[in-house]
């Protein structure tokens, strides 16, 4: 708010001069609210970055060290350059360091696990939207019996902890013939997300006016043909929300996966992670580097969709 | 021409149809996949809530009626958590609106690095649970964490601090972290829907001599009800139920401190195979959860 | 009536439980977990390497096929409960000794009494592992590995404190940290890893059993909250520690084990209770920074106590599921001989075991391989650990309701350490616990 009182609670008479110096203010606030902004979003990030050169004997430090002292690519070979060999006695790697830092087995599971997890997230935006974006729509625009009970419906099927659910998903999982498949996570996600994009959708929908749709009817539009030619292009930055969150949200996910899958075949990024802590050692930079691998596919997938988000695309467009 | 005004009475005419029909079909496959794969696990852990289901007993399953429900309402730990997950979920959804807004009005600027800031702000939701958890704890070690090296090195404290180790801090500090995760997708939230207020909203209060924090406060602030409401909604659900960072930080200790309801539930379930009292513990939850969400729409929401 | 309405209830329930069954069996996709002639084992995720070769060589020289999965060890007890609960296809499994009376009387794992080739090896075995895997009267298994808990010691910052020898009670611990504290040499001399986690009790149960305590008497019962037993004792020692004499850190109740595991390798601390396998990592160069200087000592006693630790050990067992089919019970047989048994006549996993990370081996006749006392003699006192490996003694707590039990338990043991409540309150409530769920369970 303080933004926009420099920027428009001026007299008029003065507006020249006062803009000048306000746009100063402005530029000035901005500018502290991003460093601010960056700061605290950005420094949990830094560490990871920065311990994620470090070995494991430099990550227990004290003080910690900010920048990596004797920065390593250890962590970083071991994800992209581990090459495929089968694991007899000879080869085995022996859980103990040979070279001072522990690479965990798995290392070399963790790109196609990636590959995994972005098949899934992708498939599950897909579906997010071919799903959610038609019911709700409706829920929003059209009056039919029960639609206020449709909401509800699809919201209570997320108030129930995903911990009491794991045994029944698993239970329907297993009888779907989807164990150790990509398809178990794809339905199981699609499932978890849908309810909050209709949710996010309607909610949206109802803000456009109601008169669009009216004057749409009234040209003739199929409901169809005013949802895709009329509302679609309108909803663009909810759309890109709702694209974000549920790959985002499928990109995340931990417990379900852990059950359902078992094999690189279907495991996800989570659960490599995951298993880079055992019982006898653990590597945190090793995870570390792990986690800042993870963060890059989503990181560039955003700035692609950013600008449909912030362009205001549909500031001038929906004075009804 | 003519064709077209006899195909609009035809369709005036047959309207209630067509618009159920619609709505209907649009509505068709997100019930179907809910059917599919949510409906039973629902219905299950419902059913299941009303059985003495130990599954260290497997021989002995007695249908006990609200007996369950009546034991985890009586039980005094059972009340601890409640209390401890309001005080997470408060402390939580507070502060993700809160920065949220922030970060939304700041986006909502057009200025130089925009992009580049609201690409960054997008990061902590993209690193996976699992090692956010993981980073955090690390962070938060009181040993050779991040926060104690800082905060010595700043001289804001002159000896290393215990962290989650204190009971006191314990709450606050997930809270934090989950927080972190959490406010990139509440500031989208609010921005899309800062993004649909029509501009001359703000040029006719400016006509009308509003100043900006009557203009933040009669036409802004309502303006993105619709987005605090899913925010509110969302966040909610997502820190009552939330259980992974509890999980991966303190297992609910010190002592009980983070023993929040979720927590509560994983033990009763697969600590002690209690699947009986632990869906009946999910079904309040859920009961709770569901008339909160029903209170924030009814609050904020517009027709719903 | 009640009678009649939950003997229905029950049949309704397994009905439903069927019903859940025919829900979608068609399948849409027969991609399922490998079935048939294949035996599917399940492990936490250690010594990975090691398994999927010790695997490999069982395919080849056996010549059935292994399914091997692995899931990490925090979240493996949920993994496979989900799994029996959901009939997965499950045959071999890595077991915790904790576990064993709830998931036998869960009907989750199956005795393995009746096959002769697993069975001849309790011979060659410790007593120790055989009584561990045994409940009501039978064996679930042959053992994966077994390890004690164990008083270890930084040979240098004794030295530098001008200590000469190591502590033999808890007092002279006290009185060594105390000393080491005011030569500035650590400010928490004593590392102990209390956080809530698996480990957890066996850190509090070596405190107690070295205090001359037990958690329960002769015939089950309660016996922690006793004020004469060692537990209260116990428990009142650490709080001292922590609080009195500051030779603890007040952060133990948030350091897990490979934290802590951690702290002393990097030698912040002289003293620590660490699973005595950790010897060898703590004592390598490249892994720690007082290698070759962690030494280890009879756990310190109190009372007159006996010096005593508490041992654990961890086995392969088999399915019930699998144990009901002759033919797939006999392929896992094998499989489970293969691990914990002899394969090809030697017993190569348990050796590997040992020599790729110090996990203790159950089988004797290991003792006397060159290169196991080649390993053990690069970084441990044989002697030492044999003379402790007599006194750990097995948990006194392993029944159908340890995890719930334990669950107040900890809670309360961490409540005492952060000073919300006396060491007497605190152990009188785990004791009562105890004594509910044990009517509770009867």
């Amino acid at each position: 708010m303080t933004l926009q009182s420099t920027k428009f609670s001026v007299p008029s008479e003065k507006w020249k001069y006062k803009s000048k110096r306000s746009e100063r203010t402005r530029s000035a606030v901005i500018f502290i609210a991003s460093i601010f902004l960056l700061i605290y979003v950005l420094a949990p990030v830094g560490w990871l970055l920065s311990s994620s050169f470090q070995s494991e004997a430099e990550i227990v430090s004290v003080p910690p060290h900010w920048l990596p002292h004797e920065p390593t690519m250890e962590n970083f070979n071991a994800i992209f350059f581990q090459e495929f060999e089968e694991v007899t006695y000879e080869t085995r790697r022996k859980v103990d360091p040979a070279a001072g830092g522990y690479i965990p087995s798995t290392a070399k599971d963790l790109l196609p696990s990636m590959w995994n997890s972005f098949i899934i997230s992708v498939a599950v935006v897909i579906l997010n939207l071919v799903v959610g974006v038609p019911a709700a729509y409706a829920m929003a625009k059209i009056r039919f019996w029960g639609r206020q009970a449709s909401v509800y419906t699809i919201l209570t099927t997320r108030v129930i902890p995903d911990i009491a659910l794991v045994v029944p998903f698993f239970l329907v999982i297993k009888n779907l013939g989807l164990l150790d498949h990509v398809m178990s996570l794809i339905i199981t996600y699609l499932a978890i997300t849908v309810p909050f994009t209709v949710f996010i959708l309607v909610s949206y929908f109802e803000s456009l006016p109601d008169e669009l749709d009216k004057a749409a009817r009234v040209d003739g539009c199929s409901r169809l043909q005013t949802l895709i030619q009329v509302f679609l292009p309108l909803a663009r930055p909810s759309l890109v929300a709702v694209m974000l969150f549920a790959f985002l949200t499928s990109w995340n996910e931990f417990l379900l996966a852990l059950m359902f899958t078992q094999t690189i075949a279907s495991q996800t990024l989570p659960i490599i992670v995951a298993s880079f802590t055992s019982d006898f050692t653990i590597s945190f930079s090793f995870i570390n580097a792990a986690g800042v691998v993870a963060i890059i596919p989503p990181v560039i997938l955003a700035l692609f969709f950013e600008r449909y988000i912030v362009s205001g695309l549909t500031a001038g467009a929906v004075k009804g | 021409m003519s064709g077209f005004y006899t195909g609009l009475k035809y369709t005036l005419a047959r309207r209630f149809n067509y618009e159920a029909r619609s709505a209907g079909l649009f509505l068709f496959p997100v019930m179907s996949v809910l059917a599919v794969v949510a409906v039973f696990p629902i219905l299950y852990s419902l059913y299941t809530s009303f059985f003495n289901l130990k599954l260290t007993r497997p021989h002995r399953v007695p249908f006990v009626w609200f007996d369950n429900y009546v034991k985890v309402l009586s039980d005094e730990l059972f009340w601890e958590s409640v209390m401890r997950t309001v005080s997470f979920t408060v402390m939580s959804v507070v502060a993700i609106l809160i920065l949220a807004l922030f970060i939304a009005l700041l986006l909502n600027e057009s200025f130089h690095g925009r992009r580049f800031i609201s690409a960054m702000i997008l990061i902590p939701w993209a690193i996976p649970t699992v090692a956010n958890g993981l980073l955090w704890k690390w962070i938060y070690d009181s040993g050779y964490g991040a926060l104690n090296g800082l905060l010595l090195q700043l001289g804001l404290i002159d000896k290393y601090v215990v962290w989650l180790g204190d009971p006191d801090k314990t709450i606050p500090l997930i809270a934090n972290a989950f927080v972190w995760k959490e406010v990139p997708l509440a500031a989208i939230l609010i921005l899309v829907t800062m993004k649909s207020i029509p501009v001359d909203l703000y040029q006719a209060a400016r006509v009308d001599g509003a100043n900006l924090l009557q203009r933040f406060v009669h036409i802004t602030l309502p303006s993105l009800k619709p987005g605090f409401m899913l925010v509110m909604i969302y966040e909610t659900m997502m820190a009552i139920r939330h259980f992974d960072l509890f999980f991966l930080l303190t297992e609910g200790g010190p002592a009980d401190a983070s023993h929040v309801l979720s927590w509560q539930i994983y033990v009763e379930t697969f600590r002690n195979l209690s699947f009986g009292t632990g869906s009946a513990m999910s079904y309040i939850l859920a009961l709770v959860t569901f008339a909160l969400a029903y209170a924030i729409i009814k609050m904020l929401g517009r027709r719903i | 009536m009640a009678k009649y309405v939950s003997k229905l209830a029950r049949r309704e329930f397994l009905k439903v439980s069927a019903a859940v069954g025919a829900l979608g069996s068609s399948g849409l996709i027969n991609r399922a977990f490998a079935a048939g002639d294949t035996v599917n084992f399940m492990a936490w995720s250690a010594a990975v390497d090691l398994v999927k070769s010790h695997v490999a060589e069982f395919e080849k020289s056996i010549g059935i096929d292994v399914d091997y999965a692995n899931a990490p060890w925090s979240n493996y007890r949920d993994n496979i409960i989900t799994k029996f609960v959901g009939a997965a296809p499950l045959d071999m499994m890595w077991v915790s000794d904790a576990w064993l009376p709830e998931f036998a009387d869960a009907g989750w794992i199956a005795p393995i009494n009746k096959f002769d080739n697993l069975m001849k090896y309790n011979d060659e075995a410790e007593d120790f592992c055989n009584d561990s895997m045994t409940y009501k009267g039978m064996q679930y298994g042959l053992t994966y590995y077994t390890d004690f808990m164990a008083f270890l010691y930084d040979e240098d910052a004794l030295k530098k404190a001008g200590i000469d020898a190591p502590p033999a009670t808890w007092d002279e611990v006290t009185e060594q940290c105390l000393k080491i504290k005011s030569a500035g040499i650590s400010e928490y001399p004593l590392m102990l890893a209390l956080a809530n986690e698996s480990w957890l009790m066996n850190f509090l149960a070596a405190m107690v059993y070295s205090h001359g305590g037990r958690f329960t008497d002769e015939k089950g019962n309660a016996a922690m909250q006793s004020p004469t037993e060692g537990a209260v004792a116990a428990l009142q020692w650490v709080v001292d520690a922590v609080h009195k004499h500051k030779i603890v850190s007040p952060a133990c109740v948030e350091t897990g084990e490979l934290t802590g595991l951690k702290a002393f390798q990097s030698g912040n601390h002289a003293f620590a209770l660490e699973p005595k396998y950790r010897m060898r990592p703590i004592n390598d160069p490249k892994q720690s920074q007082i290698a070759g200087r962690c030494k280890q000592v009879l756990m310190p006693s109190s009372n007159g106590g006996a010096h005593n630790t508490v041992g654990w050990m961890r086995f392969h067992g088999m399915s019930s599921a699998t144990a009901a089919n002759q033919a797939h019970a006999e392929r896992t047989a094998k499989l489970i001989e293969w691990f914990g048994g002899r394969a090809n006549g030697a017993y190569k996993f348990q050796k590997y075991l040992f020599t790729d990370i110090g996990a203790g081996f159950g089988v004797k006749p290991l003792f006397n391989d060159k290169d196991v006392q080649a390993s053990y003699n690069s970084y441990a006192d044989v002697e030492m650990i044999k003379a402790q490996q007599a006194l750990a003694l097995k948990s006194d707590v392993v029944t159908p309701w340890y995890g719930e039990w334990q669950e107040t338990n900890a809670s309360s043991w961490q409540a005492a350490i952060v000073g919300k409540v006396s060491p007497q309150d605190a152990m009188t409530k785990a004791g009562d616990k105890w004594d509910n769920l044990k009517q509770e369970f009867s």
